[in-house]
């Protein structure tokens, strides 16, 4: 017997010569033997990933691509069916294939394939165009020219199986916009595809596919379906009960999308019960569609609480949950899972006292360190929402080094959407209303938190300042000063003074939370020369932005809730401009039509003049030359009660102070 | 009257004894038989579904001639598909490819599992013809990288190249792979595969009726005692135990 490493050198360069001399017989300009070059290539490449990489490295797609233009120009059938077929099979699930195709100027030569008087020639030209449209490489379809939409109608009413899918997936690929759903629906496509859901298998997958393509979040499109033909829904409905799991799957989906798009629809309780089961019961398929009914279930339950707690009773948690004990799991399915446990757990405390009881919570911690960044994301996102739960915060049940490590470990994940998702879980997670939160500032979590506050990236700095904002939460005075003497006091300016404005308002709520509490707190704002609280004054001088009015001006009022020193602090900032003849900010915020934000400012007022506190009449003295006291005096009817309430505080503090007028 | 009427007119009994218990005798559940009406073009379609399903196209075109009852799919298709099964169970692997190929190049395309089996099969008829050299060609060239794609395929593509190490194949342990029963199967998998391309069921209606017969049987012998079928291939009622 031959040594085995001898057999596959020898193997390897007889291989090498058998693909080039087969590259060469595809140049060929004898028919018989283009046509057997052809149907071996096609016979090699079909099921395998690697040899369609290694043909498409020696050039055969332009070969072939040649050979379909040669073959349309002779018009001969069997080099056209055996070329088209070999360039479907390199477009097949395979990008690199599909934009090699694309390249080689074949597409318009298969499109050409499509009116073939040969029925074998269609099909096979269908077929490939159909393997490119799966594709997101693939050309984007103008369903606003006229021709086009002809075109398309035209093929979703071939009696060719084959071309109705083709023109399906090109709805699927390239329908994006309000005004392409519009125009599909004007053209009456909705009710081609409403009568290809009584076609064969693979026409009913295809229109409901297609259907919730043109559906999605599009109410108008959504009632025309509905009404267009009586047993349209009613079609969709027994889909969802078919034979095939992928059938059901995507009537599922279909009907998701109607139900998420139009509220009129599919609204009663058995219609909702029946989707819950449904999917829960897909979720067994092993393959795809098992992946994908994952993803439809987040899709059913985001942001509802009524089919979260029909999930609930239907036992979701722990299917999910056995789910996720099964071996190898594929990282789109872990993905998938986690998604929708994080739906589940979203709003629901009892979701989430459950997954915390069946110890869920370590497989979820498990995904944290998985090597594909969407399952750490997901495993983030998951945290995220089962941290909503302020009984398990408060039993420090998630400031455990288990669940801490990781999680701060991904604040430096190379990909930043897991960056993103791993503050979102942070952040709740430092609300754990311990005054210590020491597990999370051991592992080194506020140096991260604070470097990610100075990224580049606005939505990192963002989420970064919603983590340190949590942090600081109740936070007790040790805790403060590190968190202050890691973030400095230029660096807090800096990002009150952010070029973003939502960055601005975190920035503020994380001083507000800072200064909260105990007097001693306050200090921090005065610290170097006071520019925190200079720069707190300039935004709210130049700011349009309610929130960060209502967040300013709160801080503004703890500091003045202060001694002295502060109270007169805040006066100076208050009253800066008034000096330039420039309007007070506060009387722009006391006239403001957001009710929250004249009660911050009332706030401010009331604590700046209790009568107590010495300086109080030559602080109302001033208040009333800037014409602040006449403004709050209109405001005795304030048609907000809380506003209302605050007023007659502050007016009633006026007048024990009295200052001789009224 | 034929087995199969029996058969169906008992199952259709059944059903409805289900609410009560007591014994009824042959003489009684035979007049009940007899009240069962069965339409024969239901019970025509149900053998031609067979035939089709199975791939008996001379006796499924013979059917149609003699019943009048059409068949739901081409029987052109049929011979296509019977092709490719005989070429399986032959052991001509890369011929069925070919054919399946020819037939619809998608199915393999979107079908790893089913790809890797036949690849695998090919394996296994290089080494059952004692063509190692060129067994551990294919297998490096076209097992290997299977592997690579699929996770889920390691195991049995290890399994596999385990019988390269053995010299007696016949008596290693994973030689169940060189049984007949291993192409059958591969060939029963093609067949399902290009069914469903076809739109059409990959399994007959009548074992699912025969199923059906059985456990109903079991439910209603809960509740009755009753003329029983317990050889199914002679649909004999035997007499109700007392």
């Amino acid at each position: 017997m031959p040594t085995p490493a001898s057999a596959l050198a020898s193997a390897s360069s007889s291989h090498r010569r058998a693909s080039s001399d087969l590259m060469v017989r595809i140049g060929s300009a004898d028919s018989e033997i283009k046509l057997r070059a052809l149907r071996e290539l096609k016979n090699q490449i079909i099921g395998n990933r690697t040899k369609k990489l290694f043909f498409l490295k020696l050039g055969a797609v332009p070969a072939v691509s040649c050979a379909l233009a040669q073959a349309q120009a002779q018009a001969q059938a069997d080099l056209l069916v055996q070329s088209a077929a070999a360039l479907g099979s390199f477009a097949c699930g395979f990008d690199a294939g599909v934009r090699a195709v694309l390249d080689s100027g074949a597409f318009a030569n298969l499109v050409a394939l499509l009116s073939f008087p040969d029925d074998k020639v269609v099909d096979a030209g269908a077929r490939s165009l159909r393997m490119i449209y799966q594709s997101k490489l693939a050309p984007k379809y103008d369903f606003l020219q006229e021709k086009n939409m002809e075109f398309l109608l035209s093929l979703l009413n071939s009696e060719n199986e084959t071309v109705t899918g083709l023109g399906a997936s090109i709805i699927i690929h390239s329908c994006e916009t309000v005004v392409e759903q519009k125009a599909l629906c004007n053209a009456g496509v909705l009710k081609k595809l409403t009568s290809l859901l009584e076609g064969s298998p693979s026409q009913k997958d295809a229109s409901l596919e297609s259907l919730a393509t043109i559906i999605k979040k599009n109410p108008e499109a959504a009632s025309k379906f509905v009404s267009e033909s009586r047993r349209a829904l009613s079609s969709v409905i027994d889909l969802s009960k078919d034979r095939n799991p992928r059938t059901r799957l995507l009537a599922c989906m279909c009907l998701i999308v109607i139900r998420n798009t139009s509220p009129c629809h599919l609204q009663d309780i058995g219609i909702k019960t029946k989707l819950v089961y449904l999917l829960l019961e897909l979720l067994d398929d092993p393959g795809q569609v098992g992946e994908e009914a994952s993803f439809a279930f987040s899709s059913l339950l985001a942001q509802k609480e009524d089919l979260q707690k029909l999930a609930f009773e239907a036992n979701a948690i722990d299917k999910l949950h056995n789910h996720l004990q099964k071996h190898l799991l594929q990282p789109r399915r872990y993905q998938g899972i986690l998604l929708a446990l994080a739906e589940l757990c979203s709003k629901l405390e009892s979701c989430r006292s459950r997954f915390l009881s069946l110890e869920v919570l370590n497989l979820v911690t498990d995904a944290l360190t998985h090597e594909v960044a969407d399952v750490r994301t997901a495993a983030c996102i998951c945290l995220r929402s089962v941290s909503r739960s302020i009984k398990s915060l408060s039993a420090g049940r998630f400031m455990k080094e288990m669940i801490v490590i990781p999680l701060v470990r991904l604040l430096h994940d190379p990909s930043t959407s897991v960056q993103v998702a791993a503050l979102g879980a942070v952040s709740n997670i430092v609300v754990d209303f311990t005054t210590a939160k020491s597990t999370f500032l051991q592992c080194g979590g506020l140096k991260l938190l604070v470097q990610l506050s100075k990224s580049m990236d606005p939505i990192l700095r963002f989420n970064a300042l919603c983590g340190l904002r949590n942090l600081m939460f109740l936070a007790d005075n040790t805790c403060k000063e590190r968190i202050f003497l890691e973030l400095t006091a230029p660096s807090l300016s800096s990002l009150i003074c952010d070029p973003e404005p939502f960055v601005q308002e975190r920035a503020l709520a994380l001083v507000r939370n800072l200064v909260d509490g105990c007097l001693d707190s306050i200090k921090y704002v005065f610290a170097e020369d006071g520019i925190i609280l200079d720069a707190i004054g300039r935004q709210l001088q130049n700011t349009s932005k309610a929130e960060i009015g209502i967040q300013g001006m709160y801080v503004l009022s703890n500091i003045a809730s202060g001694n002295e020193f502060h109270k007169e602090a805040v006066m100076h900032q208050l009253l800066l401009q008034v000096n330039n003849g420039t309007q007070a900010f506060i009387l722009k915020f006391l006239q403001s039509n957001d009710s929250q934000l004249r009660t911050a400012a009332i706030w401010t007022i009331i604590n700046l003049t209790i009568p107590s506190s010495p300086g109080a009449s030559s602080r109302v003295v001033k208040l009333r030359s800037a014409s602040i006291v006449s403004q709050i005096k209109t405001m005795v009817n304030d048609p907000c009660v809380d506003v209302k309430f605050r007023v007659s505080t502050a007016l009633g503090q006026f007048m024990t102070i009295g200052d001789g007028s009224t | 009257m034929s087995l199969f009427w029996i058969v169906i007119r008992h199952l259709a009994e059944i059903e409805a004894m289900a609410t009560s218990k007591k014994v009824i005798t042959k003489e009684e559940w035979e007049k009940k038989l007899k009240d069962v009406k069965i339409r024969k073009e239901d019970m025509n379609k149900l053998v031609m579904n067979f035939l089709v399903t199975e791939g008996y196209v001379d006796a499924a075109e013979k059917f149609r001639l003699e019943s009048g009852t059409e068949p739901d799919i081409d029987l052109a298709t049929i011979t296509d598909r019977m092709a490719v099964k005989k070429a399986v169970q032959s052991g001509n692997v890369e011929d069925a490819i070919e054919k399946v190929n020819d037939l619809n190049p998608e199915i393999l395309d979107t079908n790893p599992q089913l790809f890797f089996h036949l690849q695998q099969q090919r394996l296994i008829e290089l080494i059952r013809n004692g063509k190692v050299e060129e067994a551990l060609e294919f297998a490096q060239e076209e097992l290997a990288p299977r592997g690579e794609e699929n996770q889920s395929f390691l195991e049995e593509l290890e399994k596999t190249v385990a019988l390269l190490a053995f010299e007696d194949v016949s008596n290693c342990p994973v030689g169940e792979l060189l049984d007949i029963s291993q192409r059958l199967k591969t060939a029963s998998e093609v067949n399902a595969a290009i069914l469903t391309s076809q739109s059409h069921e990959k399994d007959p209606k009548l074992p699912s009726l025969l199923k059906m017969l059985i456990w109903a049987q079991n439910q209603l012998d809960e509740k009755a005692a009753y003329p029983r079928i317990n050889d199914l291939s002679t649909a004999k009622l035997e007499d109700p135990a007392v």
